[in-house]
């Protein structure tokens, strides 16, 4: 920790008064002047041919309307983030075919929301045919199945699609038939997971306004601003150079804004029309009809010699996408990467198949498919253990892939070579800590409450570079510029979700100039001040962006050592001059090495350099990583489980992180909470079942019932520890890595392993409710 | 309709639809967007404002119910421009990510101080339970309240 001044100091985030005092502006805060609001007309039926819309009453109420003929019909994808030419394009801003409930057809402006809401409600559709909507995606690929897309776009090719399979991928390594046929124990198991909504607390909004000179700007929810502009330059034929999209402060996400939201193209094409501001925020129900996650139906198949050693791995992957791509292709990808990047299979066959419902698009959210992929992963390397006979931890130990291993977490394409690894430091730690010797077997457990100790251990990467292009769009920018009193101003396009992303940059910038935190500005930032950042996603804010803010830091630190030559004459050169913070001026001191009478702070150089006419020191910097390093993480939790009512309470939780250098050691362990709240979620309550007649959300699209832990669900303060493993990653920002997804990924099956060492239930079905649980420990158990 | 009340130690006096919810006057009218929409069915505890010294969700109160009283929000709660102890503690024990759902707990904070009592964590999390947020796991929310609050 010494070797640090600011890195690794705990420090309240920039921001957290203006969100304690309530004056920090969401998007939906924001307002212009003549400003509409927006509303969207949604599809009732799941799947549907419309063959008018009828919105003359809407205009005679003097609402600005529009209609899908109004708007441009290029097919499109709201996601930017892979090349082009692997990029599958389904969406229309809006359409006269909705596939599912909740799908925009039309939109209209009025300058009250209550004007708004009736011409809305005026809106008139004349329905052609009505489909029964496809829920489920093994009844979705029969040849009887209807399309629910006929055609789409790969990049510029045009795709015909066959029983509603949207993409696939395979992959073959080794001779998987032989290996199992060799191997001693064989482990075979299908999982499935729930529909979870993301339940940021913010509802996504936009503000579109219109600028002299044919101009936009654009306020939204977004975790990428260029991709939000690049989205609405080529859907509209506008320009970049006339769209400016402002970076706003964003009230999480979870993965769901990568992807630029359907209210944004919507609120520009009424926003032209009227040419006045339009601004749209979305009540919880229509957020919760613009993104959830993807479905996995998993099928695993391992295989492992006498001595523990793996040799085999298959993984049969179906994912319910939903009604459209937004990154199924690249999910496909990621799965296998999650999954062959936990073990050492050495033999692996891989089937990944994309399905279109008639559901909610499907996107990422927190882990991107690690923490289903994770999940299954580790509750059958748990009964390989036990049909082994050995222990869980030294089973994983024997065979993880860790330094020194190929990791392609990301996907096929972007792969590289591990180089700092905790895992080791984490499961031994871990397994002293909670007292994993003592955990007893599930068959000694009696009485109505009974308590298991349980593991899992996964990772995520640290964004999606590596040493080639690949088919990831995966780079960054940073400007930097020293001003007039010694200050700085850091200009990002990268977002801060809210887990200190920036104030980490912050501390990078600091400690690579010296200079104290506080004196470093998070400036506005724009498309049009920004170098291009692909988007805030793949837990790659640290140690992507926190790279480029030092690279920038570094070239500012170069360019003031230089003008320090001129200040200090008698140093020889920039070599002969050292930087360091000094706590008494307050200030970083540049001075002669050996010789600290020789000295000049950098308030005073930056007057001089601009007082004598030196110019600007500031640098611009655009970053490509050429690795995406695995934050590995390991939890070990302890459950109780009530075998009367199925409800399962956390007793001891020990979550082990390994993120190389913790720039913010306090919001590490932050991310460690929040991600282990989500699991919990994930196991025991979250999902967004469809009623199976209409295709309508079982739950209204009320978040009555979608239950998230609350205070009561989660444990006690002292029953919480955090361990963070002593590591350094080569290729980060001072030994950095990432933590944002990590931080949930392994959870779900640490919870599910403990309940089966408390019950001998496995968990194979995601979410395990209350009565679910209660069925599976009843079959067990038998009649009594 | 005309309703007069006290919002934030003023009176203020506003025109107001009968059906409308004081959280759209408190932002929309009042310009203050403190407040936040979580979900406007009274699930998750963003959009809470004490009326009379009781927290409210705003999202399920009548504007009209608030006439003659007193309301106030987050922007109403600092003690002569300084942060009070709930909102100091929030911030120095890192209890705040994304922000969103902060005014809220605030809120609730400021209710239970008012009551000048000590609180047990097991109290803390059954108070809270009203208010979502999906960040922190509420752990260093429920340690900042019960540094706040004193609580043993």
């Amino acid at each position: 920790m010494s070797e640090h001044v600011f890195i690794g100091r705990r420090a309240p985030r920039h921001d957290a008064l203006p969100k304690v005092t309530g004056a920090l502006k969401f998007a939906n805060d924001l307002e212009a002047p003549g400003m509409l609001i927006g509303r969207i007309y949604r599809s009732p039926y799941a799947f549907a041919d419309i063959a008018r819309v009828d919105v003359s009453e809407a205009e005679r109420l003097g609402a600005v309307v529009i209609t899908p003929d109004e708007v441009p019909r290029k097919l499109f994808n709201p996601r930017l983030v892979s090349v082009d030419e692997v990029t599958y394009k389904d969406h229309l801003i809006l359409t006269k075919r909705p596939r599912y409930i909740g799908e925009p057809i039309a939109a209209v402006a009025a300058p009250s929301e209550e004007l708004a809401q009736r011409a809305l409600e005026s809106i008139r559709i004349e329905v052609e045919r009505v489909y029964k909507p496809v829920l489920d995606p093994f009844e979705a690929m029969s040849p009887s199945a209807p399309l629910i897309h006929e055609e789409i776009m790969k990049g510029d090719q045009v795709l015909k699609v066959e029983r509603n399979i949207a993409a696939r991928l395979s992959y073959t390594e080794g001779d998987v038939d032989k290996a199992f046929r060799e191997a001693s124990v064989v482990v075979e198991r299908s999982f499935r997971s729930g529909k979870r909504y993301h339940m940021q607390l913010e509802p996504k909004a936009v503000l579109c306004v219109p600028e002299p000179g044919g101009k936009l700007t654009i306020y939204a929810t977004t975790q990428t601003i260029h991709n939000t502009r690049i989205l609405i330059s080529q859907l509209f034929d506008i320009p970049e150079s006339k769209i400016t999209v402002v970076k706003v402060p964003i009230g999480g996400s979870f993965g769901s804004s990568i992807q630029v939201n359907y209210l944004v193209p919507i609120a520009v094409a009424l926003c032209l029309k009227a040419r006045r501001p339009v601004k749209i925020a979305y009540t919880r129900e229509e957020d919760m009809l613009d993104h959830s996650n993807y479905v996995f139906h998993m099928r695993l198949k391992v295989g492992a010699k006498r001595d523990g050693e793996i040799i085999a791995g298959e993984f049969h992957n179906i994912l319910d996408i939903g009604a459209h791509q937004i990154q199924a292709y690249p999910l496909l990808g990621t799965s296998l990467g999650w999954f062959v990047s936990m073990y050492k299979w050495k033999n692996i066959r891989y089937e990944g198949v994309a399905v279109y419902t008639n559901k909610v698009p499907s996107c990422a959210l927190r882990g991107y498919g690690a923490p289903e992929v994770q999940w299954a992963v580790e509750t059958v390397i748990d009964e390989l253990a036990e049909e082994l006979g050995v222990d869980p931890v030294e089973l994983r130990l024997k065979n993880y892939v860790g330094r020194g291993d190929i990791f392609w977490g990301q996907g096929p394409t972007v792969r590289s070579v591990i180089k700092s690894d905790g895992v080791p430091e984490l499961l031994l730690k871990g397994r002293e800590l909670i007292g994993w010797d003592k955990r007893g077997r599930p068959e000694e457990k009696k009485g109505r409450f009974r308590r298991g100790i349980g593991l899992g251990r996964g990772f995520h990467t640290s964004g999606a570079g590596g040493p080639i292009s690949g088919e990831v769009i995966d780079f960054t920018g940073a400007v930097l510029k020293l001003n007039e009193d010694g200050t700085l101003d850091y200009i990002t396009a990268l977002q801060d979700h809210g887990g200190g992303t920036l104030d980490a940059h912050v501390k990078i910038i600091a400690e690579e100039l010296q200079v104290p935190p506080e004196r470093i500005n998070l400036a506005l930032a724009t498309t049009e001040n920004t170098p291009y950042d692909v988007c805030t996603h793949a837990s790659r804010g640290v140690f992507v962006g926190g790279e480029a803010a030092r690279r920038a830091a570094s070239i500012v630190k170069q360019k003031i050592l230089e003008a320090a030559v001129r200040l200090l004459p008698m140093a020889v050169n920039p070599e002969a001059l050292r930087i360091r913070y000094d706590p008494a001026r307050e200030d970083a001191v540049i001075y002669v090495e050996g010789m600290p009478e020789y000295s000049i702070t950098l308030r005073e150089l930056a007057r001089k350099v601009w007082q004598k006419n030196w110019g600007t020191i500031a640098a611009v910097v655009t970053y490509r990583a050429t690795s995406a390093p695995p934050s590995f993480t390991v939890y070990y939790v302890e459950v109780e489980v009530d075998t009367w009512t199925g409800k399962v309470r956390p007793v001891r939780v020990v979550a082990g992180a390994d993120v190389g250098t913790p720039i913010n050691p306090d919001m590490v362990e932050g991310q460690l909470h929040g991600g282990f709240a989500m699991a919990w979620g994930m196991v025991f309550s979250e999902d967004t079942p469809y009623n199976p007649e209409t295709g309508e959300l079982a739950n209204r699209f009320l978040i009555t019932d979608y239950k998230i832990p609350t205070a009561q669900d989660l444990p006690r303060l002292e029953d919480f520890k955090a361990v963070i493993a002593s590591t350094k990653e080569p290729s980060g920002p001072f030994g950095a890595k990432g933590l944002g997804e990590a931080a949930m990924n392994p959870a779900a099956a640490a919870i599910c392993n403990a309940i089966y060492n408390a019950t001998g239930v496995r968990v194979y079905e995601l979410p395990v409710t209350p009565d679910k649980l209660l069925k599976l420990i009843k079959e067990r158990e038998g009649p009594a | 309709m005309r309703v007069s009340f006290k919002l934030n130690g003023r009176p203020v006096e506003v025109d107001v639809a009968p059906n409308e919810l004081l959280i759209n006057v408190l932002r929309d009218k009042l310009k203050l967007t403190g407040t936040k929409y979580g979900c406007g069915i009274g699930e998750c505890g963003a959009c809470t404002v004490l009326v009379d010294g009781k927290p409210v969700l705003s999202c399920l109160t009548l504007a009209v119910d608030v006439n003659g009283r007193e309301v106030v929000t987050v922007e109403g709660v600092s003690e002569d421009g300084n942060p009070t102890p709930v909102q100091r503690a929030l911030v120095e024990e890192g209890a705040i990510q994304c922000g969103y759902c902060t005014p809220g707990f605030v809120m609730v904070g400021e209710y239970l101080r008012s009551k000048k009592r000590a609180y047990s964590e097991e109290e803390i999390r059954s108070l809270i339970r009203g208010n979502l947020c999906r960040c922190t796991g509420y752990v260093n929310i429920v340690k900042a309240l019960a540094k706040a609050l004193g609580g043993g």
